[in-house]
């Protein structure tokens, strides 16, 4: 049935047909190199600006019952030139018109005291603005730091050392190397890139392909080929899957080679301690499921837009499987999202959590197995699904008007139904 | 029967939602020689594309049979479509590739000897006069140029059977005369043409038989003198009518 030579020959003429395409090469390859990785730099470095701003303000706090006997946190707060000391007749309203940041308001501490003037201090704060949440970071910062202070004091006037008032100490220290951090930061990244990068890349392809040659009038000569149907729509899924599978493997490489000054603006000096790479023992897996995923992309996407008669109506078509494939990126930022069987059996989802496993050097292969497994048989279905399309010849001429779910609710259950009535 | 082209009882059937089922075309029979331009003379939707596509392969017919060269049209769709041209106005050109690349792919893709495609593309762009943009995209060319690319790779594999479907639709005078006088030359090399047209001036000129469709029957089947002495008219226009109005 499938002629390779044919194939090739059709193969070709679709490839050099796209390559000259400007279109196909801004959003299949351009994008891919420079677009995207320029861009997250601009949308990090512009995070950055706009924290620095932030830095840059001064916080405005009101203090109320403040004891005499902690006049010394007073002078801390008005040496601290991050704030700015205000008094206030009605602070909560202030508070609301954004006139000030934080009210700090001091109460005597509960129970017998050790000490004199000991107090409670309720930060009043505007969780919805970004400066009243600085001014509560400034705050707490201060009086926890003065807190230690005074108990270590105290503690001294009472004859008891340091370690006596904090039987319990609590230390942090990061194991991970650089090399894991680094490999932390692209298992968060890298999946969710390919995945939204390859289906932009593969969008274009698969609509210029179907719809593009029913707009562009080249449908009939193509059916005029001396070749079977079925080698014409091979090739057109070989191309679409190429476009795709590159599409995938150029972002991801782009963003490799550039991730160290992506993240710059917002790691600042510790992004020189990471380093960032991709287990050379993975790269065969990683390319493996590009494919795959590009494979599947292709078939959704070309089937969707076979329907359609003209390119708008490819775009809008293809539009909700768009969104399906990069719906589960979201979820991939969730904590304790990991391979198991049933994230191995979800389509997209398998292939971002098996690159994000590859990147750390972790191969979970009997899951890796159900993946591959699960994507070949979505490739499978799909391209059943395009067969069964395909023997319709009003959908081959290109006058079958409407949709996929048009189509499967006439030709596949309409039909069976009538053949039910008929019998 | 040794006729390159023969058609016997052809017929389509559509469903259509708004219409119910369409009889497109019923019971057409016709059989065309080597060296002969065959008219297909209808008005619009008088089944003449139908036929044409059923005999291009691209419909596949509710009944009756077709074959080019003895490949059916049905059974051996392949073959069928290596020794045909299919050329119509909605069988537009690649945009993106030149027009030296659009003629060595169809002689490719339909199977001419690969040793001898560079020689073939060759002759054709000369024969054809297409050298001076040859190497330009089809997109780039004017319509008189994308015309002549159009039929240098309707016969870049060289094919006995050529099929033009109402092929000077849209074109100006000049450039469907030249069209006319590269079918003529087609016919002078012995190759098997089916014209379709609703220009009876054009049918008159160009066909060696004419086949005259109305509401996807041919009613009448000869050459133009032939019609003549049956209709007792002189015109092909007058003879058009008479057969339709006789009809119905």
């Amino acid at each position: 049935m499938f002629d390779l030579r044919d194939i090739g020959v059709l193969y070709r003429r679709e490839l050099r047909c796209a390559l000259r395409e400007r279109t196909i090469i801004v959003n299949s390859i351009v994008l891919q190199i420079v677009l995207y990785p320029a861009l997250l730099w601009l949308i990090y470095s512009g995070i950055s600006f706009v924290q620095g701003q932030t830095e840059g303000f001064t916080s405005r706090v009101a203090l109320a019952g403040l004891p005499e006997e902690h006049r010394f946190l007073r002078e801390e707060l008005e040496k601290d030139e991050r704030l700015a000391l205000t008094s206030s007749s009605d602070p909560e309203s202030d508070l609301r018109a954004g006139s000030l940041d934080l009210l700090a308001e001091f109460e005597p501490a509960p129970g017998a005291p050790a000490e004199a003037g000991n107090f409670k201090v309720r930060l009043a704060y505007d969780e919805s603005r970004d400066r009243s949440r600085l001014a509560l970071e400034r705050m707490t910062e201060i009086v926890a730091r003065y807190r230690d202070r005074f108990v270590l004091q105290a503690g001294e006037r009472l004859g008891l050392e340091a370690r006596q008032l904090q039987p319990i100490r609590v230390a942090m220290r990061n194991t991970a190397s650089g090399r894991q951090m680094g490999e932390f930061i692209l298992g968060r990244m890298l999946p969710v890139f390919l995945i939204i990068m390859l289906a932009v890349g593969c969008m274009y392809p698969a609509i210029d392909s179907t719809a593009g040659e029913r707009e562009k009038s080249t449908w009939e000569t193509t059916m005029t080929f001396a070749v079977p149907r079925a080698n014409i729509v091979a090739a057109k899924y070989l191309y679409v899957s190429t476009m795709a599978a590159c599409a995938g493997i150029l972002n991801l490489a782009a963003m490799l080679l550039t991730v160290k000054s992506v993240l710059a603006p917002i790691l600042g000096e510790q992004v020189g301690r990471l380093t960032f790479a991709i287990p050379l023992a993975a790269v065969p897996l990683i390319v493996l499921m590009d494919i795959l995923l590009a494979m599947f992309v292709a078939a959704g996407m070309m089937l969707l837009a076979s329907f359609a008669r003209n390119f708008r109506e490819g775009q809008s078509m293809v539009s909700p499987f768009y969104v399906a494939v990069f719906l589960p990126v979201i979820f991939l930022q969730a904590p304790g999202m990991e391979l198991t069987p049933v994230t191995a059996a979800l389509p997209v989802v398998n292939v971002a959590l098996i690159f994000r496993d590859a990147i750390s050097g972790v191969y979970r292969w009997p899951l890796i197995g159900l993946a591959l497994a699960v994507e070949a048989a979505s490739v499978a279905l799909l391209i059943l699904l395009a067969a069964a399309v395909l023997r319709h010849e009003d959908f081959v001429i290109g006058s079958c008007g409407g949709s996929l779910g048009r189509f499967l609710k006439q030709r596949i259950i309409g039909a069976g139904a009538r053949r039910e009535k008929a019998a | 029967m040794n006729e390159p082209v023969v058609v016997q009882g052809l017929t389509k059937y559509f469903y259509d939602e708004s219409r119910g089922e369409v009889r497109a075309v019923q019971e057409v029979d016709f059989a065309c020689r080597a060296g002969e331009i065959f008219g297909l003379l209808g008005a619009n939707g008088a089944g003449k594309t139908t036929t044409l596509r059923m005999l291009a392969t691209i419909l596949a017919p509710t009944a009756g049979t077709a074959s080019l060269l003895g490949h059916d049209v049905v059974r051996e769709p392949e073959e069928a479509r290596r020794h045909l041209g299919f050329y119509s106005s909605s069988t537009a050109l690649y945009p993106r590739l030149t027009a030296r690349e659009t003629i060595e792919f169809f002689a490719r893709i339909n199977r001419y000897p690969a040793a001898q495609i560079a020689q073939r593309v060759g002759e054709l762009i000369e024969r054809f006069g297409i050298a001076s943009y040859a190497d330009v995209r089809v997109d780039r060319l004017s319509t008189g140029m994308k015309q002549k690319v159009s039929i240098a790779r309707t016969v870049a594999h060289d094919p006995p059977v050529l099929i033009f479907d109402e092929p000077t639709v849209g074109l100006d005078v000049l450039n469907a005369l030249e069209l006319q006088e590269r079918i003529r030359e087609f016919r002078a090399q012995g190759k098997t043409i089916v014209f379709s047209t609703h220009i009876m001036s054009e049918a008159e000129k160009l066909c060696d038989r004419i086949a005259i469709i109305h509401g996807g029957r041919i009613l009448a089947c000869d050459t133009l003198d032939g019609l003549r002495r049956a209709t007792g008219m002189r015109y092909l226009e007058d003879i058009f009518v008479c057969c339709v109005k006789g009809r119905e």
